[in-house]
């Protein structure tokens, strides 16, 4: 009974000391209350003329988002957001020097999007690229896009139906492009036989008055290396869609012969691409296939009969051969393999790409063939076999 | 205290010994001389107008005495017996046959010193004194006014029995009785408190629980020197192994259903007069957990309930520290728009989340402590003015933001999901520590707090079992009445970490033994008719 009182007075002396230094220690040095804080939720890399770059963040007017009065709501006079940017040697003087200008701590956990400008893209981005890969606070998670002028051009964009750019982009590259987040993108850099691509959004003026800024996803760039080589259109670089581990669904037109347009919805697709060394050359048999929606055709067709299904898989089998061929002979002519075919040929023959192909790829790229086969299903036609409006096409 | 011999003063004459407690009087014997008994009296009981002396003769003109509270007896009744010893019979001044042939009393019994008399008295009996007998008689004729059996308020069930205990023991060990109809439910009898002489039972199912564990409370109960016993609460603060604990190692109930589940897996129960919480023991953190409607709704409902509970007992733990935690030091945790949610709110808060959340916990608790106390009428009013000044207007007026309105109502509602009040109790008191916790140290100051709290707990006995068990230490098969609510069918076993001395519940070892000599009978009888055949 003794021995346990001492001990609870051990125990009370114990607890008393460790509350009184805790309160005079007070320190929390890392506390920071959401109210001290910036929250950048895009960024943007430029090249200047003179070498130095230009970091633009993209931050919300949380105090004006109106949660609180319950009204507004994003209309085009009261902006939610602003941007900023500052030319440094390094992006992290840049940072810095943007800081001064801020009476809140800039945060960088959680920008959605980092914008690339073409500047950068042209000189190469791993220089600018190293510190979000570095500094504790990034998101490798975040996606990466290019755009062809000015990136801070881009964060200005005024999209109407987000509060913020950085948000619309964010949306817009999960729906409309291949997205490439910052994690993809050191891998593509890195790995041997796979080269770079990014999806390219420009700002666009809403048509025909051009109230506002709106933002477009224009198409694909590819990289060599860390450099820009070429960028194509939307419609140009859509092959490469099958060659992703997600395939995101996309729209085609295509003139069947000359009795109209029809539109298909290519929802599932995938490619599956065969290695041969071929009279000593490397050779690549890509098999393609496809699964469509057709929401809408302008030819007088009848799907009731079996042959019209039939005719438009050629139809569009032609063209899908077409879109990845370009893509593939692109590939030959600018040296780079935003495919992939370099690792798909190292799985194959890792002996071979061991000691020959591994470090000259991109030399040997313009000397492969390639044969295309396509397979396309029509597998759903909509609600209707034959046009409610027949007599008029 | 001691035995008064006859070189002592005999304290009936001695005038220095005025008033004094029950105990004090053990051993003093009642005497022959009834005037002697009366002056005494008369001293002890100076002005107490509630206690009555009433002198009477018996038919045969012997001199007597009846004692007795006012209020604590049935009037008619004893008027009753009165009328037998005064009117009805001529009998004998023999308090011996008096008790066995004369008094028409169910309840009767006799007592040789003024201890045992005084406390049947005081207690509501009727005592009788004859002269020249040195015994007294004390008749059970209670009839003080109690409540009647009502719904437990505290512990109300959709489905299962509405009766709860009153403040009556008898009243209660008898509704215990009624469902355990079996000569094992032991129902021993103890007296505790200098001043207030309360009868505390301690119930049992003999060979079932652990006789030791029986031993140990009723040690623990009768080594109790206190005043008075005014609650249960008394004796649990006394028999508990560590006051300092903020866990309740007693629990309590005031449904006689609960009582009864909780004797038939080896607890024992206190039963306190004067107090309709009836405490078991050993008790474990899952009790508290556990509700008596569980074991009567389908198991599939209990069993999700269960986890519903296990969550929100988290849930009304960490949630403040978390939010906390979270939005001074994790901003990278939240989803981004949820962030910018949440900022946007705290825009024009001028206080640091912590006060901000101390804010509105401690105004939750005054609000919630307001409710309890107030009379009813009153207790509406203040719940509507706490919603609508706490709730609406301090975010209006920028005090608090809205989410934290959020997270406070979120730990209020999970507390009282807990189904006992004193366990709600502690978790809502842990979670101030683990608050500051979290404003010092982020996360990491929630897991370090939780780590201490854990560890308290599994250090934590309650009459020598350990207060996390069948968890911590594991016990496989008991699990299947913590982790999930299992079909009776398959809860045939008592809990084993218990100690209990009969591990079955449907007693298969007597069931067999009972076929076996019927069989053997049945067997007897057929010889014998062959015999009888032949």
């Amino acid at each position: 009974m003794m021995n346990n009182r001492r001990n609870r007075k051990g125990l009370t002396r114990f607890c008393l000391i460790v509350s009184i230094v805790s309160i005079l220690l007070s320190g929390c040095w890392d506390r920071r209350e959401v109210n001290d804080i910036a929250i950048v939720i895009a960024m943007s890399v430029d090249k200047e003329e003179d070498g130095k770059y230009r970091l633009g963040v993209q931050i919300p007017l949380v105090g004006s988002m109106g949660s609180l009065s319950g009204g507004g709501g994003g209309t085009s006079g009261n902006k939610s957001y602003y941007v900023d940017s500052a030319v440094g040697k390094t992006l992290h003087e840049a940072r810095a020097i943007l800081q001064t200008r801020m009476s809140r701590i800039l945060y960088f956990a959680h920008y959605r999007v980092v914008v690339i400008g073409s500047e950068v893209a042209r000189s190469g981005f791993s220089k600018p690229f190293d510190i979000i890969s570095r500094y504790p606070e990034n998101r490798l998670t975040s996606y990466v896009v290019m755009t062809k002028g000015k990136a801070i051009d881009l964060l200005n964009a005024h999209p109407q139906l987000e509060r913020f750019s950085g948000e619309s982009i964010r949306e817009l590259v999960k729906a409309v492009t291949i997205p490439v987040s910052i994690k993809d993108m050191a891998q593509m850099n890195i790995t041997p036989g796979l080269d770079t691509f990014l999806p390219v959004f420009d700002p666009v003026n809403t048509q025909p008055k051009g109230d506002s800024k709106e933002i477009e996803g224009m198409g694909i760039a590819f990289f060599r290396g860390d450099k820009l080589i070429k960028t194509y259109k939307r419609s140009e670089a859509v092959g490469i869609r099958w060659f992703q581990n997600y395939f995101n669904p996309f729209s085609l037109v295509v003139e069947l012969g000359d009795k109209g347009f029809i539109s298909a919805m290519v929802l599932k697709g995938h490619a599956v691409v065969k290695p041969l060394i071929k009279h000593g050359r490397i050779h690549f048999d890509i098999h393609l296939y496809a699964s469509v929606f057709m929401p809408e055709t302008m030819a007088p067709l009848d799907f009731n009969d079996q042959s019209a299904f039939r005719k438009v898989e050629r139809r569009l089998s032609e063209e899908i051969t077409k879109k990845v061929d370009f893509l593939l002979k692109e590939s030959r002519k600018h040296r780079v393999d935003p495919i992939g075919l370099g690792l798909v040929f190292a799985k194959r023959y890792p002996k071979l790409w061991e000691d020959k192909y591994k470090k000259r790829w991109n030399e040997e790229l313009p000397h492969i063939t390639f044969q295309i086969h396509s397979n396309v299903q029509v597998t759903n036609i909509g609600q209707t076999t034959n046009s409610l409006m027949k007599e008029g096409l | 205290m001691g035995n008064w011999t006859e070189q002592q003063k005999n304290p009936l004459t001695d005038r220095s010994l005025e008033v004094c407690d029950l105990i004090e009087l053990e051993g003093v014997p009642i005497s022959l001389e009834l005037d002697d008994n009366t002056s005494f009296l008369e001293r002890m009981f100076s002005d107490s107008s509630d206690f009555v002396l009433r002198k009477f003769q018996l038919k045969n003109s012997v001199h007597a005495i009846a004692i007795f509270v006012d209020g604590l007896i049935s009037t008619n009744d004893v008027n009753d017996a009165l009328k037998a010893l005064m009117v009805l019979e001529d009998g004998s001044d023999q308090i011996g046959v008096i008790e066995e042939a004369l008094l028409p009393v169910s309840q009767i019994s006799r007592v040789k010193d003024y201890k045992g008399l005084l406390q049947a008295v005081l207690s509501g009996d009727t005592g009788i004194i004859v002269e020249g007998n040195r015994e007294a008689l004390t008749l059970g004729i209670r009839g003080a006014d109690t409540r009647s059996v009502n719904e437990p308020e505290g512990e109300a069930v959709v489905r299962g029995p509405r009766e709860g205990f009153i403040e009556n023991i008898r009243t209660n060990t008898s509704m215990v009785r009624r469902k355990l109809k079996t000569p094992r439910l032991k129902m021993k009898s103890l007296v505790v408190g200098r001043k207030s002489n309360t009868n505390v039972v301690v119930a049992f199912l003999d060979g079932v629980a652990n006789s030791e564990l029986v031993d140990e409370v009723t040690h623990r109960i009768s080594r109790i020197e206190i005043d008075a016993v005014l609650e249960s609460g008394y004796i649990e603060s006394l028999i508990q192994d560590n006051e300092y604990s903020p866990f309740p190692q007693v629990m309590y109930t005031e449904r006689p259903d609960t009582v009864s589940a909780a004797l038939l897996e080896g607890r024992v129960a206190i039963f306190v007069d004067g107090s309709p919480m009836v405490l078991l023991v050993p008790t474990t953190f899952w009790m508290m957990l556990q509700a008596s409607e569980d074991y009567y709704e389908r198991f599939q409902m209990a069993t999700v309930v269960r986890w519903l509970r296990y969550l929100f007992l988290l849930i009304s733990l960490v949630t403040p520290a978390l939010y906390v935690a979270v939005t001074t030091y994790h901003q990278h945790m939240l989803p981004t728009s949820l962030l910018l949610s949440i900022a946007a709110a705290r825009e024009a808060i001028p206080f640091p989340a912590i006060v901000e959340a101390l804010i509105m916990e401690i105004a939750f608790e005054a609000l919630r402590e307001a409710g309890i106390r107030l009379p009813k009428t009153v207790g509406q009013a203040v719940s509507i003015l706490g919603a609508l000044v706490v709730g609406q207007a301090a975010v209006q007026a920028g005090i608090v933001s809205a989410p934290m309105v959020i997270v406070v109502s979120i730990t209020g509602i999970a507390s009282f999901t807990v189904p006992h009040f004193n366990a709600a109790i502690s978790i809502r008191l842990l979670r101030f520590p683990l608050m500051f916790a979290a404003s010092l140290l982020g996360i990491y100051g929630i897991l370090v707090g939780l780590l201490i709290i854990v560890g308290h707990m599994a250090s934590l006995r309650s009459f020598g079992i350990p207060y996390l068990s069948p968890v911590a230490p594991m016990s496989v098969g008991d699990l299947k009445d913590v982790l999930i609510r299992a079909p009776w069918a398959d809860l045939k076993d008592r809990p084993s970490f218990l100690g209990v001395e009969q591990a079955r519940r449907i007693g298969e070892e007597f069931l067999k033994k009972y076929q076996r000599a019927e069989e053997q009978s049945q067997n007897k009888e057929a010889k014998e008719r062959e015999r009888h055949d032949e």
